[in-house]
């Protein structure tokens, strides 16, 4: 079985790129043919990778989600798979290769850098951080699918205004449907991160004693949350749309991804276990 | 084949000229009578505001372009048009040129599909005035199927080629439904009568109209269902608008910069297109630099225009291609027509009937019998083919009339026999 996790583990990128690249050149060409196509890659790939982490977990006792690059697999699998839900329900087409290049980057990196990990810390053997960390990775790919539509709302905006009608203008869907795409994943991820919070919040003191509050990762974590706070709740008061509300939906999503480098590379935080 | 055609349009002769030679409606049949009293026994005729084009079959060798140029120019007492204004095609070039009319790579709009309407209705016209036998009819089969594959196979149509359909392309790319949206149009000349009629077959929530003479957007407003905006005071009304489009002939600005911000407040930054297809500009320009005011001229539709047309040019070689095929397939059955293959395959098919009810049916006899059947049988098959076979071999002697084909196609299809090629093919 170990060897086997080892060949997906290689696939897996290779898997990633090859739909990256049927999503490209269906952006490219437009093709009517190639909408099935594409999405066969993406299941495919989807399902490969689910048989991947099964593997993993039962023949490493534990679900890879006690390090960073392990996380960095299920948030690869997280974001392709929501995509894959958003393309089936929207039937929205041309956003495609702007969001499966992440989970290509995550699972590139995973896959040079995970290793077979059998021991793991006590304190990470708790099924409240199986919910926390599953949470916790939904809001980040809800984010991350956020900032893609709002940087795609952003280029197709500014395309727009000046007069500059592309392959961008001609493929992306509408602004409308952009800054809705970009407002629901938020609002999920909003969700989700706000479970996780809940549940560390909850379970941190239990499990380390002599956590700070001013733990970096905590004040990251709680920056992040408050800008989706402001931005849900401006949109539905009715004050902010458009630009302003996809430009927050960046500047959240990058908060978020600084927070996590600082905190599990740089800064000395309890949630580095790398 | 000696199919013949004239065309006279857009390259070969400027608007006076295919004005002087157009049929309307109520001239296209008594001129087929016409061409009917010359001997021409099947044909079509296909005029429009860009092309005349008569396409025919004559009954004898004598027939010539020049016959056909000198009918039309007879039945219009059109005068000076000459021989270059023309273009001529002959046999498989006709049925090509028929083919790149009808998927719209010859007309002056690439791809223009308004043309396969006509050339339909051309058709219909041929079939009810008993002008399209046989042979015509197949070629109308085959030109609708290739207009129809460069349709469905090519994007020989696709996107907006003209300034009104690029300003709505341009609104759908903001917004995402049109019914929940609504507009203005100021300025209710040609242009903006187009606009407004776009917007509310393209189901518009809700239009109003504007006009300095108030009658004339009444007129407009009735004939679409939309509220009408008093002139004078329109600007202060611009804020309940998605959608602003101007087409008046003022000499002036009317829509300031100040006017557009001043509204937008009023509507807490809800997104704004402007489209100004007015010459001069009836909108500032400046209201582009304004967040969430999506303003376009006809400058910039005229890029999304320019830009859909060399898309459609990208594409005639496909539609050339698919052309090229169909022509193929019609020539392949047109060859099928001829009479000595024909009456071996009709010949084949009796005999192989023949064959397999003697050799199931010979047990039944004693072996002397048997052959005596055999030679019963054959003599049987050979008297029913022997007139049959006689009339088509005269038919074919004169070989540029339609009526050997047209027996042939017709013994072809009553017996269900294809040629050879075709049925090894399926």
């Amino acid at each position: 079985m170990i060897s086997s996790i080892h060949t997906i583990n290689i696939l897996l990128p290779i898997f990633y790129f090859a739909t990256l690249v049927v999503y490209f050149y269906d952006f490219l060409k437009g093709e009517v043919k190639l909408v099935n196509v594409k999405r066969v890659f993406l299941f495919i790939t989807l399902f490969l990778h689910l048989v991947y982490i099964v593997m993993r977990t039962i023949a490493f006792d534990h679900p890879p989600i006690t390090n960073v690059f392990e996380i960095f697999t299920i948030l690869a699998i997280t974001i392709s798979f929501s995509y894959f839900l958003v393309e089936l329900v929207s039937d929205i087409r041309g956003t495609g290769p702007f969001i499966i290049i992440l989970p290509l980057i995550f699972q590139l990196i995973s896959s040079l850098f995970i290793q077979d990990l059998t021991e793991v810390k006590e304190v990470l053997r708790s099924n409240l951080l199986g919910i926390h960390v599953i949470s916790a990775l939904l809001g980040y790919s809800g984010f991350t699918i956020s900032a893609v539509y709002g940087f795609l709302y952003l280029v197709l905006y500014k395309d727009i205004k000046l007069n500059k009608f592309g392959l961008i203008f001609n493929r992306l869907p509408n602004l409308e449907v952009l800054e809705r795409l970009s407002l629901y994943s938020a609002i999920i991820g909003f969700i989700a991160l706000t479970i996780a919070i809940i549940i560390g919040v909850i379970w941190l003191p239990v499990a380390f004693p002599k956590f700070s509050y001013l733990d970096p990762k905590l004040i990251g974590t709680l920056l992040v949350w408050l800008l989706y706070a402001i931005g849900i709740t401006s949109k539905v008061l009715g004050n902010w749309r458009g630009k302003r509300l996809v430009t927050l939906s960046i500047a959240g999503f990058m908060v978020a991804i600084l927070s996590t480098i600082l905190s599990n590379f740089l800064a000395q935080s309890f949630h580095s276990f790398y | 084949m000696n199919l013949i055609a004239i065309s006279i349009n857009h390259r070969t002769a400027p608007v006076e000229l295919r004005e002087a030679v157009y049929l309307k409606e109520d001239e296209i049949r008594p001129f087929i009578n016409l061409a009917k009293e010359n001997e021409i026994k099947e044909g079509l005729i296909l005029s429009t505001c860009n092309r005349t084009e008569i396409f025919g079959i004559p009954n004898n060798n004598e027939a010539s372009h020049e016959k056909f140029q000198k009918l039309l120019l007879n039945f219009k007492a059109a005068q000076n048009i000459s021989e270059h204004n023309f273009q001529k095609f002959i046999s498989r070039d006709a049925i090509r040129h028929l083919f790149s009319v009808a998927t719209g790579i010859d007309s002056l709009l690439i791809g223009d599909n308004q043309v396969f309407k006509q050339v339909k209705d051309s058709f219909q016209v041929a079939e009810e005035t008993n002008f399209a036998g046989y042979i015509m009819h197949r070629i109308f089969d085959a030109a609708i199927r290739t207009g129809k594959r460069a349709i469905s196979e090519t994007a020989i149509s696709e996107g907006a080629v003209t300034i009104s359909y690029a300003a709505v392309q341009l609104t759908e790319k903001i917004f995402s439904n049109l019914s929940k949206k609504s507009a203005l149009v100021i300025g209710t000349g040609e242009t903006g009568e187009i606009a407004a009629k776009h917007l509310s077959e393209k189901g518009i929530g809700s239009l109003a109209v504007t006009n300095r003479t108030q009658e004339k957007a009444e007129k407009l407003a009735e004939k679409l269902n939309a509220k009408v905006i008093p002139f004078d005071d329109f600007k202060e009304s611009i804020y309940k608008f998605d959608i602003i489009i101007s087409a008046t002939a003022a000499p002036d600005i009317l829509v300031r910069k100040d006017d557009v911000k001043t509204a937008l407040k009023k509507r807490s930054n809800n997104p704004m297109i402007l489209m100004d297809i007015a010459v001069p500009r009836d909108i500032d320009p400046a209201t582009k630099e304004i967040d969430y005011v999506f303003y376009h001229d006809l400058d910039s539709l005229n890029i999304i225009v320019d830009q859909n047309l060399a898309k459609r040019k990208s594409e005639i070689p496909k539609v050339e291609k698919i052309i090229e095929e169909e022509i193929d397939n019609f020539w392949e059955w047109y060859n099928s027509l001829q009479a000595a293959p024909a009456i071996k395959d009709l010949r084949d098919f009796f005999e192989d009937i023949r064959n397999e009810e003697v050799e199931k049916n010979k047990n039944k006899f004693s072996s002397e019998d048997q052959e005596k059947l055999d030679i019963v049988t054959k003599r049987i098959i050979n008297k029913i083919l022997h007139h049959p076979t006689i009339e088509l071999r005269k038919a074919d002697e004169n070989s540029n009339s339609v009526d050997a084909p047209t027996k042939i196609g017709i013994i072809r299809d009553l017996f269900g026999i294809n040629s050879k090629k075709k049925s090894e093919k399926d």
